[in-house]
């Protein structure tokens, strides 16, 4: 390529790009990177370009963001592989600035360079650069070093392991809390990496260390380390060193560990097998199942499932079933939602005699919560009670229960039970859906809130998908396009609405009989926003109708509309128009 | 308000049981739980609670002396003593340990109809104490001290219950409400109020109540500054405070929990009760300092103070950061640009909230900033004032504007009008040309009239090349696009080239 040619010096227009004060324009050049690397070739990229990155980090955190996001994907641009490490030098610089977000993507960016660089490399620059964070002065080095040993530590020699474990051991024991907690949450994944000798040894006294800690803010790390330290152990080992951990923390003075040991306990069961699992896990778990705090129950009431799924029937129903059954008359009602939204998984685990003696009166008792939340979750699990009991058994709480939810005051609450609608129809059988639920369906689509209304519209689509449209028409047509005269316009507005989602389920024959007049006859409106609703219905309606039909209702209708008095309507009115035009062209 | 209510009804049972529970076995467990369960669960929470050592659970039993050990008092019971003054001088330090024992009790306060003689006992029990203390009858012994801090530390250090946006029961429809007050106050602040005549008793030797007051204590009442209740947090400062007066040999430690406490704030949480009472602190103790300053301070300056700007919840304490950072700047006024560079880093971009707060602090910083520091940071800080000259809050932009009515702020500006006219005029043009509200209208007009009359030539020139720029805009914008344009052609190019390599 001549110079002639090529007048443009592309290292030149980056720096000129981010000399702008204006942060978009610097944002943009540091998103065309890659552009600008191409332009330069992979030499003049390794050469000029990146180090002209790593000393322009003085920018904002936006754009150091964007650079550090760029980086990660730049293996191709510097020539691959093998030149991979050039991108560390300013990726490094990145781990080291205040700004957490930027720190944390610089050190994504390094992990996946590094999991891609050769091994000689590995230990040439990355670890090196891996000991320098660690070494750092300030804790924001220090902290981001923790995430990438994991990637270091597979390819380095015997003595540098020895090292790099030793470093990880003093960053657990940091000075500073902040380090000292990114070396928690990153023991997993470097433990992972580690050989099995050492984990017994090193790594465990370091995870002793780190669950003894003063902070409860380090210590509810570890407890995630508890899990993970767990898969990778013998059994016997985490017999020997986790459980007595985890049994510890369960009883720990601050919440907020328990908190998280009620969220991980049913991981280390598999971890530390059946025995231990009895003598030591069920009691600490049941210990969290009472705990004095709600939050710590709430989190142990919304494991209960799993949990159980992992013990035999009979220790469920012996140690867990009596807690459950507290939990359901809970002081904190979001203790009992959470209850309410798992409890019903415990069905197939206890069987059914079990469901049925032990289970059901919860289950009941949750039904008729005065808390909507909790009744709800319980409605929305109800395929799963199904499976066990059968609807008969339900059906007489469970109407009260939906019918006091279709009209609880928070518009919330009704929606979420009209989505649960066509789950419950389809559970409960026609039958029984006819007698009890039909009337709320056409109820809720005269609701005061409008998402109300549209979600009522889609019910009744959803019902005539389930039932057919022979049933639709006996339960569903007549009902809704009776309402079209209601006197308030945005009754009849929904109306609309419901009959274009009906439509393509009812087919063409039923939509040109029953539907369409009704919307023709709309058409006559004294409400514009009516009448351009129809012409939009109209829209809809003329893919699924006989093109003779198109020519002699739809047409002339439109039509009539296009030269309507009000604007909004002539718009809509042409726009169907054009639009039954390029169906006719194309056809 | 009755949302309230049902809050507080909602969150104190928890905590309640806790304390409740706290009774070692005195009295029935916790309303909910009557499991032997939750029980044992107490127990070791007591332990550890009692430990001065950072272990996380520890139910040995205490080393040292005369230990006060709650289970082996008859239960259900508590007797009241007779006053310090009935007894014998000799035996007043025998009594005072056995009105400790008797303030390691806990009671249920969510529950005002339980134990109430009990209660009034031991409140009796802790005014006794404190005014022992206060009035410097007699010295108490190195194990009364110590037994005291026990007692104290069993009934001031607990976990503290979830905070309203950790609680699952608050419902965010809520924006204001009133503080939390703890249940135990009654109580507590007795206990608070005994720590603190004994911090400041002109009878404690430091010597020896830094073996009790050590370390691990300062950082369990550094954690309890988390605390929703403002009247804890209150004392909590006062007691901190004196502490930090009292014990030189604590200081630079507790410097550095606080530290803690901020990184954390800043860059992990967002969510901290106490950084207000914490700035408090540290304002007195930033005007002690000695000049030249340390290295230490002035890092804690820059590493601390400065990004404790970026939070949301900045409001919340910014008086008291702002006097913090004003301190620094009026001590040392070299540290202006350091400090006004630093309030460019964290300006907010959509809050016009913090946009106000920023702004009034600035004004404070330019007051006590000199030429020097000016000159250097001022290129930068007129871009900024400059978009706020152009915000559409116009509360932002009349602030802004408002350093204008600042003397010292105007000579500033005026010594150096030839680098700011040039970077403010544009936005001083946009507002005369569309700014929607009135008084920033009448505003700007003053501020273009006062640089017409300072330097006319400069107001011609800066005019003529504003015309320019704005003619030439769209030019510019044309061809940064095809500059990129090119480029993309020339990459693509490349890319044919070494097609093999890639």
């Amino acid at each position: 390529m001549a110079m002639i040619d090529e007048p443009l010096y592309p290292i030149a227009v980056l720096i000129d790009e981010l000399k702008n004060e204006d942060i978009q324009l610097r944002l943009n050049s540091i998103r065309r990177l890659s552009t600008i690397a191409r332009a330069l070739g992979e030499e003049r990229t390794r050469k000029e370009l990146i180090p002209f990155l790593s000393e322009n980090n003085d920018d904002d955190d936006e754009v150091l963001l964007a650079m550090a996001e760029e980086l990660g994907v730049f293996i191709p641009y510097v020539g691959g592989v093998e030149h991979a490490n050039v991108l560390l030098p300013p990726l490094e610089t990145l781990c080291s600035v205040e700004e957490t977000c930027v720190r944390d993507k610089a050190v994504e960016s390094l992990c996946r360079i590094g999991a891609q660089m050769r091994e000689p490399d590995l230990v040439e620059s990355f670890i090196p650069l891996v000991k320098r964070l660690a070494g750092g002065e300030w804790f924001t080095a220090r902290v981001s070093s923790c995430g990438l040993f994991h990637i270091a530590y597979p390819s380095a020699p015997e003595t540098l392991k020895t090292e790099l474990r030793a470093l990880y051991s003093q960053l657990c024991q940091d000075d500073m809390p902040m380090v000292r907690r990114s070396a928690a949450s990153n023991l997993g994944k470097f433990a992972a990496t580690v050989e099995a000798a050492h984990l017994k040894a090193d790594i465990m006294s370091i995870f002793e260390d780190l669950t003894q800690d003063d902070q409860d803010s380090v210590r509810l790390l570890a407890v995630e380390g508890c899990a993970a330290l767990g898969k990778l152990l013998e059994p016997q080992d985490c017999v020997a060193h986790i459980l007595p951990v985890i049994v510890n923390f369960s009883q720990d003075k601050s919440w907020r560990v328990r908190y998280m040991v009620a969220n991980q306990l049913y991981e280390l069961c598999e971890a530390v097998g059946p025995e231990p699992t009895r003598s030591d896990l069920v009691p600490a778990y049941v210990r969290l199942l009472r705990d004095n705090e709600a939050e710590v129950r709430i989190a142990a009431a919304g494991k209960v499932t799993k949990f159980c799924r992992i013990l035999n029937p009979e220790l469920a129903i012996q140690h867990i079933l009596p807690c459950v059954k507290e939990l359901s008359s809970d002081s904190s009602q979001h203790v009992r939602s959470a209850l309410a939204s798992v409890i019903m998984g415990m069905a197939p685990v206890l069987g059914k005699d079990a469901t049925i003696d032990q289970l059901l009166p919860i289950f009941l008792s949750l039904l008729k919560d005065e808390f909507p939340d909790v009744r709800l979750n319980i409605i929305s699990k109800l395929d799963q009670v199904n499976q066990v009991i059968g609807i008969d058994l339900l059906s007489q709480s469970l109407l009260p229960a939906i019918v006091e939810l279709a009209e609880d005051r928070h518009w919330r609450v009704r929606l979420a039970i009209i989505e649960y609608i066509p789950l419950l129809a389809s559970q409960l059988g026609v039958g029984f859906f006819d007698d009890k639920l039909g009337a709320l369906c056409m109820q809720w689509l005269k609701d005061k809130v409008y998402s109300i209304r549209d979600a009522a519209a889609n019910n009744v689509k959803r019902l005539a998908e389930e039932f057919g449209p022979d049933w639709a028409m006996q339960h569903i047509i007549p009902q809704v396009l009776d309402m079209i005269n209601n006197p308030h316009y945005l009754y009849r507005m929904t109306i609309l609405h419901a009959i274009s989602l009906l439509a393509p389920v009812m087919g063409s024959e039923i939509t040109c009989s029953k539907l369409l007049p009704v919307v023709i006859n709309a058409a006559k409106d004294r409400v514009p926003n009516i009448k351009f609703n129809v012409a939009k219905v109209l829209q809809s309606l003329t893919p699924i109708v006989d093109q003779s039909v198109v020519d002699k209702t739809i047409r002339p209708c439109l039509v009539e509309l296009s030269e309507d008095p009000d604007v909004d309507v002539r718009f809509f009115a042409s726009q169907a128009l054009q639009a039954s035009d390029q169906i006719m062209m194309s056809s | 308000m009755f949302n309230k209510i049902i809050k507080r009804g909602h969150r104190k049972p928890s905590k309640a049981d806790a304390i409740d529970s706290g009774l070692y076995g005195y009295g029935p467990t916790g309303n909910r739980n009557s499991g032997m369960v939750s029980t044992s669960n107490v127990v070791v929470n007591h332990a550890s609670r009692t430990a001065p050592a950072p272990s996380v659970v520890n139910s040995a039993p205490q080393p040292g002396g005369a230990v006060i050990d709650p289970t082996a008092l008859p239960s259900g019971n508590i007797d009241p003593l007779p006053p310090f003054r009935d007894v014998a001088v000799s035996d007043r330090q025998l009594l005072f340990l056995r009105k400790l024992q008797i303030c390691c009790f806990q009671f249920d306060f969510t529950d005002t109809l339980k134990s109430v003689r009990e209660k009034e006992i031991k409140r009796q029990t802790l005014l006794e104490l404190i005014d022992f203390i206060q009035s410097g009858s007699g010295k108490i012994t190195e194990n009364n001290q110590e037994e005291m801090i026990k007692m104290i530390s069993v009934n001031i250090f607990r976990c503290l219950p979830p905070a309203p946006h950790e609680n699952s029961g608050s419902e965010m429809l809520e924006i204001e409400e009133e503080p939390y007050a703890e249940p135990a106050w009654p109580h507590l602040h007795l206990v608070y109020e005994l720590l603190l005549r004994y911090v400041v008793s002109s009878d404690t030797d430091t010597k020896i109540a830094k073996r009790y007051i050590d370390h691990s204590f300062v950082l369990k009442l550094l954690d309890l500054f988390d605390a929703d209740d403002p009247r804890e947090r209150e004392y909590l400062k006062t007691i901190l405070h004196r502490i930090y007066g009292k014990f030189m040999v604590h200081r630079p430690f507790i410097r550095k929990a606080i530290n803690n406490i901020f990184y954390r704030f800043i860059y992990e949480t967002e969510r901290h009760s106490g950084i207000g009472e914490l700035l408090e602190i540290l304002g007195s103790i930033i005007n002690g300092f000695a000049l030249p300053m340390k290295e230490e301070h002035k890092l804690f300056l820059v590493r601390a103070l400065i990004p404790l700007h970026k939070p949301k919840a900045l409001a919340l304490y910014h008086q008291q950061l702002s006097y913090c950072i004003t301190q620094f700047v009026e001590k040392d006024y070299k540290l202006a640009d350091t400090v006004i560079r630093g309030l460019l880093k964290y300006w907010p971009i959509t809050n016009c909230t913090k946009e106000l707060l920023f702004l009034g602090e600035l004004e404070e910083v330019l007051e006590a900033t000199q030429s020097a520091e000016f000159q250097r940071c001022m290129v930068p800080l007129f871009r900024q004032i400059g978009r706020c000259l152009n915000s559409s809050h116009s509360q932002v932009a009349e602030r802004a504007f408002f350093l204008w009515k600042n003397d010292h702020i105007v000579s500033l500006i005026a010594q150096n009008r030839n680098v700011i006219l040039p970077i403010i005029f544009e936005p001083l043009e946009k507002n005369v040309q569309s700014h929607w509200n009135q008084a920033v209208h009448g505003l700007t007009i003053n501020i273009r009239k006062m640089f017409l009359e300072m330097d006319f030539e400069l107001f011609e020139e800066c005019q003529k090349q504003h015309e320019e720029m704005e003619a030439r805009a769209r030019e510019l914008e044309e061809q940064r696009e095809l500059i990129w344009k090119r480029l993309a052609e020339a990459a693509e190019q490349r890319k044919g080239e070494d097609g093999i390599t890639v």
